[in-house]
């Protein structure tokens, strides 16, 4: 056979393309059905949250109530925060809970609300808090969280999504991932909404409980010095800082016109006991 | 927020250091074929010379291992979820498969024809069918036939 | 463009070759088509998903290879061979090559 040396013209394996025409068409496809996958989600999940009855949600609470209380340890402060939050639901909430407050020991200065009407105290919180009317904006602030069923809303979301990127791409790929990442960034930001009606449901309470609203913002004062996350990371925390809530609550106080008066002071010993 | 970046950083290296890797790795290819292009490698059996004229036949083979960048990986696991030609790995293969022909083709020395040329694929590496290719080897092998002058 | 497996055209005389040519191409499934096929193995049966996609990769396998054949100049394409690998997960690699002759 005679064999004729000759080269092709062009290299028919490879097609000519950019990578970075195909990278930012693949992200930004992703990132479309991505999205529309969680406003879908978002509108189910509206939809969805205010049928779950409380009466549903207080059993799956008591899935896991006995695991909560195992962990309480009788205190002075823990029936203080219990008479505290009974006083509040039946004069002013009135919300269908079985309110319960759990005090834990942790250097944080936070509550957090439970499914099932569950409220955790940090004794971080309880140590910092100078009167008894800062006390009540706190926790009417957690029980603002259980009127919206807030604590429902983000778990559900997130849930779903995470379920479904680890059926598609798996649970350790890069994907997954930071998709879950990504997540807690927008589910944060989601709750800084929730966080704002939770403040100005528990100034409502307060009115109504003391007649006046002294106290409300006493917390939030307090937060700017060690908690305040700075102009970078405001994106990323949960709560919206501090100086932002405090011009909302006094814009809602003024245009109320709710009173100012003395704070009621917190038992005596309240520091100096363990729990 | 740090793991973003630092996904984002590799993948930027593996981006620019692939492509210049890859743009320097062609050009050698180029070269090197332009070289031999006076000997063919055909897939078929039938050796057309008679037996005065052949010197020797002999097996010659030749591989190479080439490995991916981190952005194409990703660009990859994109495409897996859309579904189309994986362009991303074609050049990679692509070059995997005529840098073993060369080798081969080096190692004929101063055959004229090498005949029954076979080539093989197949993935190597830690990571290979699980999460992807970590390496990809080609081999290239045939027989070189050298004639008498 | 004749294409062969066997070593020569039956009928016709091979005038020139211009050495190997091939073609490959590597294509991925989609998740649609992973969903269907993780549901198909529970019931069982054949994956026409699957056999849709490499039968694709391989027509333009071939595709390709005629083309890098045209470019040489050839008419017929003798003693071809495939070669599958798997590539990277999820995605088939298909590989065509041949001898690319001249014909009479």
């Amino acid at each position: 056979m005679k064999y004729t040396p000759r080269q092709p013209e062009s290299n028919v394996n490879v097609t000519p393309t950019s990578p970075l025409r195909e990278f930012f068409l693949l992200t930004a496809g992703l990132l479309g059905v991505v999205i529309v996958i969680y406003i879908l989600l978002g509108l189910a999940v509206n939809l969805v949250v205010p049928r779950i009855s409380t009466d549903l949600e207080n059993r799956i609470a008591g899935l896991f109530i006995r695991s909560i209380e195992a962990k309480d340890t009788a205190s002075e402060r823990e029936d203080y925060v219990q008479s505290l939050l009974e006083e509040l639901q039946e004069r002013c909430a009135q919300l269908p809970y079985l309110f319960k407050g759990h005090i834990r020991q942790a250097s944080a200065v936070n509550a957090v609300a439970l499914p099932g009407g569950h409220i955790v105290v940090y004794t971080g919180l309880l140590d910092k808090v100078a009167s008894e009317n800062e006390l009540a904006f706190v926790l009417g602030h957690e029980m603002g969280h259980y009127a919206h069923r807030d604590h429902l809303r983000g778990m559900g979301r997130a849930f779903v999504f995470i379920t479904i990127s680890a059926l598609l791409f798996g649970t350790d790929s890069n994907i997954s991932k930071m998709l879950a990442q990504g997540l807690t960034i927008t589910e944060l930001s989601f709750s800084r909404k929730q966080e704002t009606r939770a403040d100005e449901f528990a100034l409502e309470t307060l009115n109504c409980d003391y007649g006046h609203v002294a106290g409300a913002t006493d917390f939030f004062e307090k937060i700017p010095k060690e908690q305040d996350p700075g102009k970078f990371g405001h994106y990323f925390a949960s709560h919206p800082e501090s100086y932002k809530r405090i011009s909302h609550l006094e814009d809602i106080i003024r245009s109320r016109g709710f009173k100012l008066a003395e704070r009621t002071p917190l038992p005596e010993n309240w520091r100096q006991s363990k729990n | 927020m740090n793991n973003l970046l630092f996904f984002l950083t590799l993948i930027s290296i593996g981006f620019v250091l692939g492509t210049i890797a890859e743009k320097l790795h062609y050009r050698s290819i180029h070269e090197r074929e332009k070289k031999f292009l006076h000997l063919p490698a055909v897939t078929v059996k039938t050796v057309h010379y008679p037996d005065e004229k052949v010197k020797s036949a002999e097996l010659v083979c030749g591989s190479a291992v080439i490995s991916i960048d981190y952005f194409k990986r990703f660009l990859a696991s994109l495409r897996n979820i859309f579904g189309g030609t994986v362009k991303s790995y074609e050049s990679l293969i692509d070059r995997a498969r005529r840098e073993a022909l060369l080798r081969m083709k080096e190692m004929a020395g101063d055959a004229t024809v090498i005949v029954n040329v076979r080539i093989e694929t197949s993935t190597i590496g830690k990571k290979a069918n699980k999460k992807g290719v970590g390496c990809l080897e080609a081999i290239a092998y045939g027989t070189a036939m050298i004639l008498e002058k | 463009m004749i294409i062969t497996n066997i070593e020569s055209v039956p009928g016709k005389t091979i005038v020139e070759h211009f050495g190997l040519v091939s073609g490959s191409t590597i294509r991925a499934k989609h998740v649609g088509r992973d969903l269907m096929a993780g549901l198909k193995n529970l019931v069982g049966g054949e994956l026409k998903g699957y056999t849709q996609l490499l039968h694709e990769s391989r027509q333009q396998a071939i595709d390709r290879m005629i083309e890098q054949a045209r470019q040489l100049g050839a008419n017929a394409i003798i003693n071809v061979r495939f070669s599958t690998s798997s590539v990277a997960q999820g995605a088939a690699e298909l590989y065509a090559y041949g001898t690319a002759v001249r014909i009479k």
